[in-house]
C-alpha cells in the first residue's frame, strides 16, 4: 500500500486510448510532469475497435457540420504528424440504385462549407479508379479520406509522452479517485501483474477512459449521463479496396470499407447496450448478417472474400446535463469541468469525440488543465511530428526502397509500422532477421524492440504493437514462436503457456462469429496443432 | 480408365485403405489433392487418449463405453481389436516402425514439454511407460541457433516438473548459414534436408557429444530423416547418451516421411497415385457410383466398381461449411451437422467444439448416403466421417487407420 505516494505529479490521465495518450503527450510537451494509468494495455477500448478510419468529415457534412469541420482540420493534420500511422488512400461516396441521387448535390454542397474538397466523377471514371466498386453505381464524389492504424497512433503519442517525461503504467486499474474535501488529490489503483493496491497523487486528475469515464466518474461521486452504443465491424483477408468507400446517404449500418494494411473492413452497426455489458461485447449472427448484407453492395467481390475476425467496440455518447432520457446525444467533444460542473475541483472529463479529433480532444483538455495549473505554454502537437513520422529524408528513403530491393519483407513491414523508429530494429544479423510471423513479415528483431521499448506485457500486447497473429493464419503458427521469445525476455514459462492459451482464446472470439469456410479450416487446424499435438490446455499449464 | 477401386484422398486414411486393397490384388487407384494431415504428424498414432476428459488406460476396453454411433462402435469391438493388432505389421511392411499396444497407452512427450498418452509411436521418438516420471536425471536440451520452432523453454519447464533438471545449448552450424539468409526458410524440413544429404551430421554430432558431457540424456527437435529415413538411425548411433526427439511446429519430418513412404509401398503394390488433382464430380446409376471426373482428366473419366470417400475434415476440404450450412463439396453426400451457425460453435477455444463432430452420414457398413439413401458401392472412411471429435478424444489416427482397413475388407469381402 501506499507505494510512491511521496511524489505529487501535475496531472494523472485515467485511460490508454488514444485520447489518454494526445493528452499525456500534449500535457507532458507543455512541461507538467505526467502519469498515465490505464487498466489492460493501450488502444483496448474503442481505440483499438473502430474503422481506423481517416475520416475527411464528410460522412458528418450533411447532419452535424461542426463535427465535419473538426475532421477535416484533423485529417489534415494528422497527415503532416503521424505520417507513419496514415494511408492516404482518399475515399469515395458512392451513390447506388437504391439511393437517392439528389443527395449528392446536398452532400457536395455541405462538404464545400465545412472546407472538405469534393469532386464529383463521372461512374465510368469511378469504376476504373477504383475497381471493387459496385459497378451499377450512379454517382461517385471523391473525397480526402484515408486510412489510420489507431494502435500506431496511440503508441507514437505514448512514446512522445515518455520522451517528455511521462509515465506510462499499464496493467493499473482505477478502484478509487481519492477525494479530500471538496477536491479530488489522486487516485487508487490495483496492479494487475503484481495483485497490489498503489496509491498515487496529482493537482489535476483528467478522465480520459472512454466509455469506462462513465464509472470512474462515479468513484469520485460525479454522475455523466453516458449510452454505450455498440459498433459491431468485419475484417476481411485482403485489400478488396485501393480506396475507402462510403455510401452517399444519411449514415446508416454498414456503409463504410475502409482499406488498412493488409485487410479491410466493413462497418459498422449501431446499437444501444446496457452499461454492464460494456466488457462483454460479442458480434451476434444478425449483426454480421447486416455487415455483410450492406458491405456486398459496396462492393460485391465482398461475397466472395474471406473474413477473417468480427469484432465490436463502444462508443462513449454523453447525454447532454439536461435531458436524462439521452434523446439529445451528442457525438462532439464533450469537456467537463468538474469543479464548475459539480463542485469538485482537480478533476475533468475528456470523451465524447471521435479517433480523428483525439488530438484536438486533447488539445481541449490540456488547455483547462494548464489554465488550472497557472501554467502558460501552447499547445505545439498540430505542428510537431510524432516519434516514427520525422520528416528527416523520409521522401528520399520511399524513393530509393524502390528502386533498390536489398530490404526484406521484414525491413519492409517494420518501416511501414514503425516509421523513422525502425531504424531502432536490429537487422542484419541472421537471428534478428528471422521471421516470427509469416503473414505479416514480423522478425525476432522487431518482436524484441517491441519487447524493450513498446510496454508488451504479453502475446495480445505483443499483437497490437506489431500485427503478429493479425494475418490470415491468427497465430496458427507465430503465436507459439512469439510466445518461446517472450519466454526468453519476460514471462516465466508456465506463464507464457497460458499467455499463448489466452492469445487462442482471443484469437477464437474474433473468428466464432464467422466461423465458416477457410476460418473454420483454420481454425481447426490451429487446434489440432495446440492442443493435439503440444497439448496446451486452457489454463494451469 | 477403369480400376478396380478408387480412393479419394491421400491422407492417411486413403493410402491405408489403398495399400490393405492393392496387398490383396486389387487395381487401386488415389486422387489426392496434395497436403494431408499427416504432414503434420505428431509422432504417435492415439486410438483412444481420453473418454470425457479422463485419461484412457486401456483403449480398446474403453472404447466400449463410447457412444452407438461412434465410428469405433460401427467397426465393432471384435474387428478392432482385431484390426488394431494388425497395424504395426501392416505398417512395418511400408518400412514404418512403429510400437505400442492397443491394450495399454503408453506415454509420449510433448514439445510442451507434457505426457500426453498414446498408442503406436514412431522409432524416431521415446515411450514413456507412466506419466510422471522421466528415466533421466539431468537432461541437455539443444537448439540451432535461428530456429524459432522449437521451444526450448517449455520443455524445461514441463520437465522441472518431472524433478529432471535441464540445461539449454544452442548450436551454431555453418551448413545452416544458407537457410538462416531467408528469414523464412529456418524451418524443421529445410533443416532436415541439409541433414539428409551433408556432412553435417558427423560435426553435429561431434558438438553434442562436447556439449552432452555430465548429462544423462539429449533431447533435439525432430528435423532427421525427410528423405533419407536412415538418417534417424544414424544420429541415434552417433550421439553417445540416449537421445530424446520431440516434434518441432509443423510441418513434420517424420510426417512427410511417413507420408512418403506409405505412398511408395501403394505404387510398389502397383497402385496409381494421381496427385495434386481434385475430384469434381460423380456419375450416379441405380445407387451406384459408376465414374467420377477430376480437373486434371478433364473428359476421361475414372471409373470404378468401389470408391471410397476418405477426403479428411475441415482442414482437408473433405467437409465444408457455409454461413448456413455444412456439405460434402463432391458428391454432396448426406452429413451430420448443424444448419444454424451459431450453433456450431463454442465460446470457449478449448471446449469440444461441436463443428469437430460433424462429417459424413453413412449405413452401418459405412456406405456413404444420399437423401437417406445407402449408395451400395461408395464407402466412407477415416476423418472425413462424423460421429467423434477425435482431437478431444484422441482417437484421430485410430479412426482413419482403423475404419480404412474395415471398409476395405468390406469390398474385399
Amino acid at each position: 500500500m501506499n507505494k510512491n505516494n511521496s511524489k505529487e505529479y501535475d496531472v494523472i490521465i485515467i485511460g490508454g486510448g488514444v485520447t489518454g495518450a494526445g493528452t499525456a503527450r500534449d500535457c507532458a510537451m507543455r512541461g507538467l510532469s505526467v502519469l498515465l494509468v490505464e487498466r489492460h494495455d493501450f488502444a483496448t477500448g474503442a481505440t483499438g475497435r473502430n474503422h481506423g478510419l481517416l475520416h475527411s468529415g464528410a460522412r458528418y457534412a450533411v447532419t452535424d457540420p461542426e463535427s465535419a469541420s473538426e475532421c477535416i482540420k484533423e485529417n489534415m493534420t494528422l497527415r503532416r504528424i503521424a505520417n507513419h500511422c496514415v494511408e492516404e488512400n482518399n475515399g469515395l461516396f458512392v451513390t447506388l440504385p437504391e439511393d437517392d441521387l439528389a443527395f449528392q448535390s446536398q452532400f457536395v454542397d455541405a462538404c464545400k462549407t465545412a472546407g472538405i474538397g469534393t469532386e464529383i466523377l463521372d461512374p465510368d471514371f469511378a469504376r476504373r479508379l477504383e475497381p471493387s466498386v459496385n459497378p451499377n453505381l450512379k454517382g461517385a464524389v471523391k473525397v480526402p479520406d484515408g486510412s489510420v492504424d489507431p494502435f500506431r497512433l496511440t503508441m507514437s503519442n505514448m512514446l512522445d509522452a515518455k520522451i517528455h517525461g511521462a509515465e506510462l503504467l499499464t496493467q493499473h486499474e482505477v478502484t478509487d479517485v481519492i477525494c479530500e474535501q471538496n477536491r479530488a488529490i489522486g487516485v487508487e489503483l490495483f496492479n494487475h501483474a503484481k495483485n497490489e493496491k498503489v496509491k498515487y497523487y496529482a493537482k489535476i486528475i483528467v478522465n480520459a477512459g472512454g466509455i469506462w469515464g462513465h464509472h470512474i466518474a462515479s468513484l469520485a461521486g460525479i454522475n455523466i449521463n453516458m449510452f454505450p452504443a455498440k459498433g459491431s465491424l468485419l475484417i476481411f483477408g485482403h485489400r478488396v479496396n485501393k480506396m475507402v468507400l462510403n455510401r452517399c446517404r444519411k449514415p446508416a449500418n454498414a456503409d463504410i470499407l475502409v482499406p488498412g494494411d493488409t485487410i479491410c473492413l466493413i462497418g459498422t452497426t449501431s446499437e444501444r447496450v446496457p452499461y454492464d455489458q460494456i466488457d462483454n461485447m460479442f458480434v451476434s449472427q444478425a449483426d454480421v448478417d447486416v455487415l455483410i448484407r450492406e458491405g456486398v453492395k459496396l462492393s460485391p467481390s465482398l461475397a466472395t472474400t474471406r473474413i477473417l475476425r468480427a469484432y465490436a467496440g463502444v462508443r462513449p455518447l454523453v447525454a447532454a446535463d439536461n435531458d436524462p432520457t439521452g434523446r439529445n446525444i451528442s457525438r462532439g467533444i464533450v469537456l467537463l469541468d468538474h469543479q464548475e460542473r459539480d463542485g469538485l475541483s482537480g478533476f475533468i472529463t475528456i470523451t465524447g469525440g471521435k479517433l480523428m479529433t483525439y488530438r484536438l480532444m486533447a488539445e481541449e483538455a490540456t488547455n483547462l488543465v494548464c489554465k488550472k495549473l497557472a501554467v502558460d505554454k501552447q499547445c505545439e502537437t498540430a505542428e510537431k511530428a510524432l516519434p516514427g513520422s520525422e520528416k528527416s529524408d523520409l521522401s528520399l528513403d520511399n524513393a530509393t526502397d524502390k528502386i533498390y530491393s536489398g530490404m526484406s519483407i521484414a525491413q519492409k513491414s517494420a518501416k511501414d509500422r514503425h516509421g523513422t523508429l525502425a531504424k531502432n530494429i536490429a537487422v542484419g544479423d541472421s537471428n534478428d532477421d528471422s521471421l516470427v510471423c509469416e503473414c505479416e513479415g514480423v522478425s525476432i528483431g522487431e518482436v524484441k524492440y517491441a519487447i524493450k521499448e513498446l510496454h508488451v506485457n504479453n502475446l495480445i500486447d505483443l499483437r497490437r504493437r506489431t500485427r503478429v497473429g493479425m494475418g490470415t493464419c491468427q497465430g496458427e503458427l507465430c503465436a507459439c514462436r512469439a510466445a518461446g521469445l517472450l519466454c526468453e525476455s519476460l514471462e516465466e514459462p508456465g506463464e507464457a503457456k497460458d499467455d499463448l492459451a489466452n492469445f487462442l482464446q482471443e484469437r477464437w472470439k474474433g473468428m466464432s462469429p464467422i466461423a465458416w469456410g477457410d476460418t473454420i479450416n483454420e481454425v481447426q487446424f490451429t487446434s489440432w496443432i495446440y492442443e493435439g499435438i503440444y497439448g496446451l490446455k486452457p489454463d494451469n499449464n | 480408365m477403369k480400376f478396380d477401386n478408387i480412393i479419394i484422398g491421400g491422407g492417411l486414411s486413403g493410402l491405408t485403405c489403398g495399400i490393405k486393397l492393392a496387398e490383396l490384388g486389387k487395381k487401386c487407384a488415389i486422387v489426392s489433392s496434395g497436403q494431408s494431415a499427416i504432414h503434420f504428424f505428431s509422432g504417435s498414432l492415439d486410438l483412444l487418449g481420453k473418454v470425457n476428459g479422463e485419461e484412457v488406460s486401456n483403449p480398446l476396453e474403453s472404447i466400449k463405453t463410447l457412444a452407438d454411433n461412434h465410428p469405433y462402435q460401427r467397426v465393432g469391438i471384435d474387428n478392432m481389436t482385431r484390426l488394431a493388432d494388425e497395424v504395426p505389421q501392416f505398417l512395418d511392411r511400408a518400412g514404418l516402425k512403429f510400437s505400442g499396444n492397443a491394450n495399454q497407452n503408453h506415454f509420449v512427450l510433448t514439445p510442451m514439454g507434457v505426457m500426453k498418452p498414446t498408442w503406436l509411436t514412431i522409432e524416431d521418438f521415446t515411450r514413456f511407460e507412466t506419466k510422471d516420471s522421466f528415466p533421466w536425471k539431468k537432461a541437455l536440451i539443444i537448439n540451432f541457433s535461428g530456429f524459432l520452432d522449437f521451444h526450448t523453454l517449455f520443455i524445461k519447464d514441463g520437465l522441472k516438473k518431472l524433478d529432471v533438471t535441464t540445461q539449454i545449448k544452442n548450436v551454431s552450424m555453418k551448413q545452416f548459414e544458407a537457410i538462416r539468409k531467408n528469414p523464412s526458410e529456418m524451418r524443421s524440413t529445410n533443416i532436415a534436408k541439409v541433414f539428409d544429404n551433408g556432412d553435417a551430421l558427423d560435426e553435429f554430432a561431434q558438438k553434442a557429444n562436447d556439449l552432452s558431457e555430465g548429462f544423462d540424456v539429449v533431447i533435439l527437435p525432430a528435423v532427421f530423416g525427410l528423405l533419407n529415413k536412415q538418417i534417424v538411425s544414424e544420429i541415434k548411433a552417433k550421439i553417445l547418451k540416449p537421445l530424446v526427439l520431440l516434434p518441432a511446429v509443423p510441418p513434420s519430418v517424420p510426417g512427410i516421411r511417413s507420408q512418403i513412404l506409405l505412398r511408395k509401398r501403394f505404387q510398389a503394390l502397383g497402385g496409381t497415385y494421381f496427385l495434386g488433382d481434385n475430384v469434381e464430380e460423380g456419375f450416379f446409376e441405380n445407387n451406384r457410383l459408376v465414374a467420377i471426373a477430376t480437373n486434371n482428366h478433364g473428359d476421361i473419366k475414372l471409373k470404378a466398381d468401389q470408391f471410397i470417400l476418405a477426403s479428411g475434415s475441415f482442414y482437408s476440404k473433405g467437409i465444408v461449411a457455409t454461413r448456413d450450412k455444412v456439405y460434402e463439396p463432391i458428391f454432396g453426400l448426406d452429413v451430420n451437422g448443424e444448419t444454424n451457425g451459431s450453433e456450431w460453435k463454442d465460446e470457449k477455444f478449448f471446449n469440444d467444439q461441436p463443428y469437430m463432430h460433424f462429417g459424413v452420414k453413412t449405413d452401418s457398413q459405412f456406405h456413404a448416403m444420399i437423401n437417406g439413401e445407402p449408395v451400395e458401392n461408395l464407402f466412407v472412411a477415416g476423418s472425413v466421417l462424423g460421429g467423434a471429435n477425435a482431437l478431444k478424444e484422441g482417437s484421430g489416427a485410430g479412426i482413419s487407420l482403423l475404419t480404412s482397413l474395415h471398409v476395405a475388407e468390406q469390398i474385399l469381402k
